[in-house]
């Protein structure tokens, strides 16, 4: 791993600034952050590059050989199931001429063989053999054990496996802190645990990155207006959202805004079956994480894992933010369920995300054409020169018996969309994780 | 039946060019039904026991499994009943990301009509090229290939059974899908 170097050290850059771009105490956000080619250069860098980012849950890859492509910022990566039974995640590219060495998307294989010259690549990543080897024969410096496909680091949290370029950043259990006792609520409610259901839909929207993930991180805000017409159409009313019972908690940029309802995000799913299992399973959803954290398994939230992993519990969706450039993204869904639950509430989990979290999701479509038109307006110099508000429940910070991290009242907040964009900015002014605050 | 009233297609019985014009036809009133979010009118061409289904396409290789199959995830899975709530969602004057409306186009093309084993049921190829506009400069492109089943009804109208839509995406490369293909 001492060939591993991380660029950002050194790079000039305006890296000062990184703080006049984000005013968290007052609620002010700079419009540049989601325009500027160079801003986004260095998010590339200083976040994508070492923070860690989901990259596969477990029962994707069962067996030995499994392997599925996707995104680390713009760096494609092959994650795979080695011959040692771990998961491995390393660059998919070429240490001849850096061509990838995986086309599918998803599959099983026994080597990543190159179209160009035949080099082969095992499921860790190590280069085994070339075509011709005798050509490099007496050739001091063809070492094969120096010439694997670039490895990132890989660590999980209850399933969830994530992986990092960065050997200085923190593990991924310091990286997560306290916000794993907030995960928990969907990735330990049962003792089994939860699984994945087949099948990743992919999508391109014209935006930049950080709107939808602030989206997910704390913004209910914006579901009963923006979403009025999926939720008349399913239920011929609001939702009910209460300050005194709903928060927001964040820790190290992560964030939850969550209601203590239970169902409210379940109930958009157009399933009785799904409203059945949870109410049989509230008892043992209790036993298992006490009262509070019980109540969330299915409440109206949103949450975001910083940087880019958001997620709803209720309705059971996990979905990714890849950056392709300042002001383009490309969205991946997956559906989950308990591994323990009934399976036929798989087809139950997976077409009532259809029905309202995906592309053509009737909750969802209102979502991209937001995302895009705040990004697109930056193309004015002077419309970018306009700071925007994010100043919603400024003082509204509490002490709380139970709930984790920094907790706030009343989930029609904007407490973690400042959280995230102060930890962006820790990240971004930061030359190394040494300067990269607990927060 | 005169011979020249028949078209032949490659593996089935040959389908009388009435009936493949009245099929085409159908599938071009359908399309400029959606073209004016006319989602009412379009769900009465459909059969209460419609399937319609647009599956997650995936890059794989030859070697490997199905490029999509059932169970896996899907644009749309859906029962007439799912179908109608998407409609009453389109349908809601505070659906504020369909103010200015899209201007759809449905291009429907290659039709192909095939007997099948049910005399009032015919197997339906269709390509569709859906391209969409909005406000001033945004435009999506979806292309796909349709197997439809399409049925005569007891009153004597062709309804719309089955519907499989594949797309030629693996991405979608566009924001959403405001429409049905």
């Amino acid at each position: 791993m001492s060939n591993l170097v991380v660029e950002t050290t050194g790079r000039e850059v305006p890296v000062a600034k990184a703080g006049e771009w984000v005013d968290a105490e007052n609620g002010w956000i700079d419009r540049r952050i989601f325009w500027q080619d160079d801003i986004y250069a260095l998010e590339l860098e200083r976040i994508f590059a070492r923070c860690w980012i989901f990259v596969a849950h477990d029962s994707q890859l069962p067996e030995i050989g499994d392997f599925l492509t996707s995104t680390i910022g713009q760096d494609a990566v092959i994650v795979s199931r080695g011959e040692d039974g771990k998961i491995h995640t390393f660059l998919n590219s070429c240490s001849h001429r850096g061509n990838r060495v995986c086309f599918a998307e998803v599959g099983k294989a026994r080597r990543f063989t190159c179209n160009f010259h035949g080099w082969s690549y095992g499921l860790d990543g190590s280069l085994k053999s070339v075509s011709r080897p005798q050509s490099y024969d007496g050739n001091a410096n063809f070492d094969k054990a120096q010439l694997g496909l670039h490895p990132a680091r890989v660590e999980s949290y209850k399933g969830m496996h994530f992986a990092c370029f960065d050997p200085a950043a923190p593990s991924l259990e310091e990286y997560l802190g306290d916000f794993r006792w907030y995960l928990d609520v969907i990735l330990d409610n049962d003792e089994g645990g939860i699984e994945f259901i087949d099948g990743n839909i992919k999508s391109r929207l014209k935006c930049n990155w950080k709107f939808p993930a602030e989206n997910f991180v704390g913004d209910s805000y914006h579901a009963p207006w923006t979403h009025s017409s999926a939720l008349i159409a399913m239920f011929g009313k609001q939702p009910t959202m209460r300050p005194e019972r709903s928060y927001h908690a964040n820790v190290n940029g992560h964030g939850w805004e969550f209601g203590l309802d239970f169902i409210g995000n379940a109930a958009t799913l157009n399933s009785p079956q799904i409203i059945e299992y949870l109410r049989e399973q509230e008892a043992k959803f209790a036993e298992r994480l006490g009262k509070v954290r019980s109540r969330m398994v299915g409440a109206l939230s949103s949450a975001n894992v910083f940087p880019n992993l958001s997620f709803l519990a209720g309705h059971n969706t996990f979905r990714t933010w890849n950056p392709k450039g300042p002001s383009e993204t490309e969205l991946h869904t997956w559906v989950f369920l308990n591994a323990n639950a009934p399976q036929e509430l798989k087809d139950e989990y997976r077409r009532g995300v259809m029905l309202t979290f995906s592309p053509a999701g009737i909750f969802e479509m209102d979502d991209g054409e937001n995302f895009e038109n705040c990004t697109s307006v930056n193309a004015g110099v002077v419309t970018r020169r306009q700071k925007l508000h994010a100043g919603m429940g400024l003082d509204s910070q509490i002490d709380h018996d139970e709930l984790k991290g920094n907790v706030y009242q009343s989930q029609i907040n904007e407490a973690n969309q400042r959280a995230f964009y102060l930890r962006w900015a820790d990240l971004m002014g930061a030359e190394t994780w040494a300067d990269v605050p607990v927060r | 039946m005169n011979q020249s009233d028949q078209i032949a297609s490659c593996d089935n019985p040959a389908v009388p060019i009435v009936l493949l014009l009245e099929i085409q036809q159908f599938l071009y009133r359908e399309a400029r039904l959606l073209d004016g979010e006319q989602y009412d009118e379009w769900l009465e061409l459909l059969a209460d026991d419609i399937h319609y289904w647009v599956p997650g396409v995936q890059a794989r290789y030859r070697k490997d499994d199905a490029k999509f199959s059932v169970g896996r995830m899907a644009f749309f899975d859906d029962n007439l009943e799912y179908l109608k709530i998407r409609v009453a969602r389109a349908k809601q004057p505070s659906a504020w990301a369909e103010d200015p409306p899209t201007r759809h186009f449905h291009l429907v093309g290659n039709i192909e009509v095939e007997k099948t084993e049910n005399p009032a049921e015919w197997t339906v190829h269709s390509l569709i090229l859906s391209n969409r506009h909005r406000t001033e400069d945004d435009e999506m492109e979806i292309k796909a290939r349709r197997v439809d089943l399409v049925r005569r009804d007891q009153d004597g109208s062709l309804k719309l059974a089955r519907r499989k839509v594949i797309l030629q995406q693996t991405v979608l490369q566009s924001k959403n899908i405001n429409t049905f293909l």
